[in-house]
C-alpha cells in the first residue's frame, strides 16, 4: 500500500529532478528555432508532383550543399510535400538562399592535371591527402577497363574510372597502403609530389568556362580542370548495375545535344590519343556543385549512345552505395525535382531575442497568475499544483533540451505558445480531481477515505479528455507544415505528460498528504479549507 | 419545462448564501437545460451574425495567404517617407509602409506584392542603408501566392480528419448521441471565432489558423469533461429516482460548473498574458495573433460546452422512448424538484460501492441509494 504510493511519486520526482540536473550539468539547452534566434527559413515545394523518394533525395542534396557553406546547425527536413530549410544565424543568407533549391549544373570538364596529394589551401584542411599520386590513371585504368569492356556484353566500351574516391587513385601497386595511410599520415610528407600548395577555386568563382581547381567529395583528390565541355543535359539516364562488380551504366540522349557532343569530347580525351591542348590526361571529370564526383579515364574514342559505363578500377572498385550515388548525380544533375520557393522568412537576431523574451515573460506571468489563483482557491492543495507544475516544467525543459540536442528539434515561437497554452490543460487535471474531492467531502466522507476512490473516477475523465486533446495535436502535427508542427508537438507532449503526472504525482501526493493533519487542518490554509470540507470531519482514525 | 427556483422543498444547510459561495460549494442549481431555447437563440444569433459577416465581407487575409513580401527594419531616425524613397527606386511605389512602435523601438514595415529574389535582396539593402541599420537587422518575409492556400488546405484536411476521429472516439468511449452535440458545439465555436475575425477585420495569419485548430481541441476537451459526468450520472435517471434525463444533465452541469469556470480561468490567464505581453513588448506579432483567436475560442468553447452541447444532448436523448416515458411520468407526478435538489446537494459522486456506512447519508438527511442500479448504465 505504502509502496504503491511512494514508488511512483519518488520515480516521478527523481525523473524530473534528475533529468533537469543532467540537462544542466551537460550544459544542454533547448535548441532555439529561427524565429527566436534569428536566421533564414525557406519552404520549398515541388512545381509538379514528385515522389517521396525524389523529395528525400532533394533533401540530401540540399543538405550537402548547405553543409558545404559552413552554416552551423542547418535543419533540412521534408514535411509532407514541402522541403523546409532552416538556417540559423542571419549571416551568409543570400548565398544560402541562392544555393537552396536552385538546380545546379552538372558539368563534364577535362582533367588538365591531377594534383592529388598536393597541399591544399582553403577551404578545407589538407590532411586527408593520400600518399601516392604518380600521375595516376593510365596503368591501372587499362586493367580495369578490360573488365568493364567485357562486362556490358555489347561492344560499347567502358569509360574507366579515375574513380570518385580519390583516396584510392588507381595506382594499383600502392593503393592497399593508401587506404590505411589516409587515416594515419598526411599527404605533404610524400616527397616526390609535395610541390607548391594548390589554391582551390572558391565555389563562387566556379565559372563554367574558366579553368578551375576542385576537390572530390572526400577532399582526397584534387584536380586542375579545363573549361566545361558538356553539361548534364547530354545524359538521358544512368543507373547502378552489378556486372561482376558495381558499375554505373549511362545512356546519352540522341543527336547533337547528346551522344554527338559526348563523342566529340571522347575524341579529345581518348586516353590512347588525348588532345594535349584540351584533355592531356585522358580523364574527364564529372563535376557537380563544384565537387568532382568522379574522374573516369576515357577508354574509347567513340561510344554507342546506350552502352557507356563507368566502373571503379581495381582496388578502387565502386561499392553499391558509391555506384548508386554517382548514378543519382548523373541522372538528376542536381535536384531530382524542381523546387519553388514558397515562403522565405528572415528574422533578425534582435527580433528573435525580443520574441524569446516576450515568450518567456508571458509564460512566467501566466504561470504566476495561475499559481496564485490555485493557492487562493485550493489553499494547501494549490501548493501541490505549484510543485507539480514545477516538476512538469523541469521535465519539459529536459525533454526539449534533449530533443534539441539529439534530434535537432528546435523550439520555435509557436512551440513556446503551445507550451503556454498547455498550462490550461495541465491545470485542468488538478481541477477535475479536486472538484470531485470537494463533492465527495460534501457527502461527509473524510478526506482520507475519499482521495483514492475519487482519483480513480477523475482519472477516467482526465484520460478521456487528454486523449481527445492528444488526438488533435497529433493530427495537427501529422498534417501540417512549419510552425504549426512545433505548436502541435509541444501541445501533444504536454498532454502526454499530464496523464503521467496525474497518475505518478497527483494521486500519490494527495493521498499521502491527506493523512497529514497539519496539512489538512491548518486553519485558513489546510486542504479542508481549500475543499470546503464539512467542519472537522472526524479526521482519521 | 418544470423548473425549480432555488432549492425549495429541501432545507438548505445555510439559508441563502451569496452566489459565489454557492458556486464554490457546488450548491448551485441553475436551470441551464430548461432554458435551452434561450441559449440556442443566443448562439443562433451569434452564429448568424458571424456567418453573415463572413458571407458579405471577405476575411482580412495576411500576406501569408495573398502572397507578397514584407520587410521589417528598425526605424532608428528614419521616417515612413524615407522608407518610401528607398523602396521607390526598386519599382515598389505602391508598397504599404507603416511604422509600428513597440518596447524595442519603432519598426518600419514595408509590404509589397511578390517580387523576384533579386529585387527583394536589393530592397533589403536599400532599407538597411536608408535607416542606417545593418542588413542583418532586416526581417524579410517572402510568401509565394499559393502558400496560403496550401496552409488552408492542410488545415482543412486536418480539421476533417480530427472531426472524424473525435466522432469515432466519443462514440466508442461514450455513445454516438454524445458525439453529435460535440460536433455542433465545435462548429459553433469555429464560426463564432472566424466570424469575429471577419466582423472586426482582424488579420488572419497562419497563426490564426493554428489557433482555431487548437480551439477545436479545447472545445472537445471541455465537452468531454461535462459528458463524462453526464455519463456517470445516467443511472440516476429513472422514474422512481425522480430524475428525467434533462434534469440529470442539468444536475451534471451544475456539478461541473466550478470545474468549467476554474479551467476556463486557468486557461485564460496564460493566454491573456500572452496577449498582453505580446502586444506590449512586440507590437503585432505571432504571439498576439495566437492569443486573440485563442481567447475568443476559449470563451466560445466554455459557453458552448455548457449551454449548447449539453442542452442539445438532453434534447436528443429525450426523444428516445425510454427517457420520454420517464419524463412523462415525472411531469405527471408534479416535477422533479426534490430529486434535482437532492442530487445537487448530495450526489457528487455516488459511484462508490462499499463506502463507509456513514457516507451514504447526505447532509440534507436524504439517503443516497447505496447500490446504484447497474442496469441503466450505458452498455
Amino acid at each position: 500500500m505504502r509502496r504503491r504510493l511512494w514508488l511512483p511519486l519518488i520515480l516521478f520526482v527523481a525523473a524530473a529532478v534528475g533529468s533537469l540536473a543532467a540537462t544542466l550539468v551537460t550544459g544542454a539547452s533547448p535548441l532555439l528555432g529561427l524565429d527566436l534566434q534569428g536566421g533564414v527559413s525557406v519552404v520549398l515545394e515541388p512545381t509538379s508532383d514528385a515522389s517521396g523518394e525524389a523529395l528525400d533525395q532533394s533533401v540530401d542534396i540540399i543538405r550537402s550543399r548547405v553543409d558545404a557553406l559552413g552554416i552551423a546547425e542547418p535543419e533540412i527536413t521534408r514535411q509532407g510535400d514541402a522541403v523546409v530549410v532552416q538556417l540559423p544565424g542571419a549571416r551568409n543568407r543570400d548565398r544560402a538562399l541562392e544555393l537552396v533549391g536552385e538546380t545546379a549544373e552538372l558539368r563534364f570538364r577535362p582533367v588538365l592535371e591531377n594534383l592529388t596529394g598536393r597541399e591544399v589551401v582553403e577551404p578545407d584542411e589538407p590532411d586527408e591527402g593520400d600518399t601516392t599520386t604518380t600521375t595516376a590513371g593510365d596503368g591501372s585504368t587499362t586493367t580495369s577497363s578490360t573488365t568493364t569492356t567485357t562486362a556490358p556484353g555489347e561492344e560499347g566500351g567502358g569509360l574507366a574510372p579515375g574513380e570518385s574516391a580519390g583516396a584510392a587513385q588507381p595506382t594499383t601497386t600502392t593503393s592497399t597502403s593508401t587506404t590505411t595511410s589516409t587515416t594515419t599520415t598526411t599527404a605533404p610528407t610524400a616527397p616526390e609530389q609535395a610541390g607548391e600548395p594548390v589554391q582551390l577555386t572558391p565555389r563562387s568563382e566556379d565559372d563554367a568556362d574558366a579553368e578551375v581547381i576542385l576537390e572530390d567529395e572526400e577532399g582526397t583528390g584534387v584536380y586542375r580542370l579545363g573549361p566545361t565541355l558538356a553539361t548534364g543535359e547530354i545524359v538521358s539516364s544512368a543507373q547502378a548495375e552489378f556486372q561482376n562488380q558495381w558499375i554505373v551504366g549511362l545512356s546519352m540522349r540522341g543527336g547533337e545535344d547528346g551522344i554527338d557532343r559526348f563523342n566529340e569530347v571522347a575524341a579529345q580525351c581518348y586516353v590512347g590519343a588525348p588532345n594535349p591542348e584540351v584533355c592531356p590526361t585522358g580523364q574527364l571529370a564529372i563535376v557537380l556543385d563544384s565537387v568532382v564526383q568522379s574522374a573516369p579515364t576515357i577508354q574509347q574514342p567513340t561510344y554507342e549512345r546506350d552502352a557507356i559505363s563507368i566502373s571503379g578500377g581495381g582496388e578502387s572498385a565502386f561499392n553499391e552505395g558509391e555506384a548508386k550515388d554517382l548514378a543519382l548525380v548523373l541522372r538528376y544533375g542536381a535536384l531530382p525535382v524542381e523546387l519553388e520557393r514558397q515562403s522565405v522568412q528572415t528574422v533578425s537576431a534582435t527580433l528573435g531575442d525580443d520574441s524569446l523574451r516576450a515568450g518567456i515573460l508571458a509564460g512566467a506571468a501566466g504561470l504566476v497568475l495561475v499559481a496564485l489563483y490555485m493557492l487562493f482557491y485550493y489553499r494547501a492543495l494549490g501548493l501541490v499544483v505549484i510543485v507539480g507544475m514545477a516538476l512538469q516544467g523541469a521535465l519539459v525543459y529536459a525533454i526539449v533540451s534533449w530533443l534539441g540536442e539529439q534530434q535537432g528539434l528546435a523550439l520555435t515561437l509557436a512551440g513556446v505558445t503551445g507550451l503556454i497554452v498547455s498550462v490550461g490543460v495541465t491545470v485542468d487535471s488538478y481541477v477535475v480531481f479536486f472538484e470531485r474531492l470537494k463533492d465527495d467531502l460534501k457527502l461527509g466522507r473524510t478526506l482520507r477515505s475519499s482521495v483514492e476512490r475519487t482519483f480513480k473516477r477523475a482519472f477516467r475523465t482526465i484520460l478521456a479528455a487528454d486523449i481527445s486533446a492528444f488526438l488533435g495535436a497529433a493530427i495537427l502535427w501529422w498534417l501540417t507544415v512549419g510552425s504549426v508542427r512545433g505548436f502541435a508537438f509541444f501541445l501533444g507532449l504536454s498532454t502526454l505528460l499530464d496523464v503521467v503526472k496525474a497518475w505518478m504525482f497527483t494521486r500519490p501526493i494527495v493521498t499521502i498528504l491527506s493523512r497529514n493533519h497539519v496539512f489538512t487542518d491548518m486553519p485558513g490554509f489546510g486542504v479542508a479549507r481549500g475543499l470546503a470540507a464539512a467542519p472537522a470531519p472526524g479526521a482519521g482514525r | 419545462m418544470s423548473t425549480v427556483p432555488g432549492a425549495s422543498g429541501v432545507p438548505d444547510p445555510a439559508p441563502r448564501r451569496p452566489i459565489w459561495t454557492r458556486l464554490y460549494h457546488g450548491e448551485t442549481n441553475f436551470d441551464i437545460v430548461g432554458r435551452r431555447r434561450l441559449w440556442f437563440a443566443v448562439s443562433l444569433i451569434a452564429v448568424l451574425v458571424g456567418g453573415l459577416s463572413l458571407a458579405t465581407q471577405e476575411l482580412n487575409l495576411g500576406i501569408d495567404f495573398e502572397g507578397g513580401v514584407v520587410w521589417e527594419v528598425p526605424a532608428n531616425e528614419a521616417s515612413v517617407a524615407d522608407a518610401r524613397d528607398a523602396v521607390r527606386q526598386h519599382g515598389l511605389a505602391n508598397a504599404t509602409i507603416q511604422e509600428a512602435s513597440s518596447d524595442a523601438g519603432s519598426l518600419l514595415r514595408v509590404e509589397a506584392e511578390p517580387v523576384s529574389a533579386e529585387v527583394s535582396d536589393e530592397v533589403s539593402a536599400a532599407l538597411a542603408e536608408g535607416t542606417g541599420s545593418s542588413i542583418d537587422d532586416v526581417n524579410l518575409t517572402e510568401v509565394g501566392p499559393s502558400w496560403g492556400r496550401e496552409i488552408s488546405e492542410k488545415a482543412l484536411r486536418a480539421l476533417m480528419v480530427f472531426l472524424v476521429l473525435v466522432t469515432i472516439y466519443i462514440a466508442l468511449r461514450f455513445e454516438l448521441k454524445m458525439a453529435i452535440p460535440t460536433l455542433v458545439a465545435l462548429v459553433h465555436d469555429v464560426i463564432i471565432t472566424v466570424g469575429i475575425y471577419s466582423l472586426f477585420r482582424l488579420e488572419v495569419t497562419p497563426a490564426t489558423v493554428v489557433a482555431v485548430l487548437t480551439i477545436l481541441g479545447y472545445s472537445v476537451y471541455d465537452g468531454i469533461v461535462v459528458f463524462d459526468k453526464v455519463d456517470e450520472n445516467t443511472r440516476l435517471v429513472s422514474s422512481t429516482g425522480g430524475l428525467s434525463y434533462s434534469g440529470m444533465v442539468n444536475v451534471s452541469l451544475n456539478q461541473t460548473l466550478m470545474r468549467s469556470l476554474n479551467t476556463t480561468i486557468t486557461s485564460v490567464l496564460p493566454v491573456g498574458a500572452l496577449l498582453v505581453v505580446g502586444s506590449w513588448l512586440l507590437g503585432a506579432v505571432v504571439l498576439q495573433e495566437f492569443a486573440i483567436a485563442l481567447l475568443i475560442g476559449l470563451f466560445a468553447g466554455a459557453y458552448s460546452s455548457l449551454f449548447v452541447a449539453s442542452p442539445l444532448l438532453a434534447w436528443l436523448k429525450e426523444r428516445e422512448p425510454r427517457y420520454r416515458d420517464i419524463r412523462r411520468r415525472i411531469d405527471a407526478r408534479g416535477g422533479e424538484g426534490e430529486a434535482v435538489a437532492a442530487a445537487v446537494a448530495g450526489a457528487g459522486d455516488a459511484t462508490g460501492p462499499r463506502t463507509p456506512a456513514g457516507a451514504t447519508v447526505s447532509p440534507t438527511g436524504r439517503v443516497i441509494p447505496a447500490r446504484p442500479r447497474k442496469k441503466t448504465k450505458r452498455r
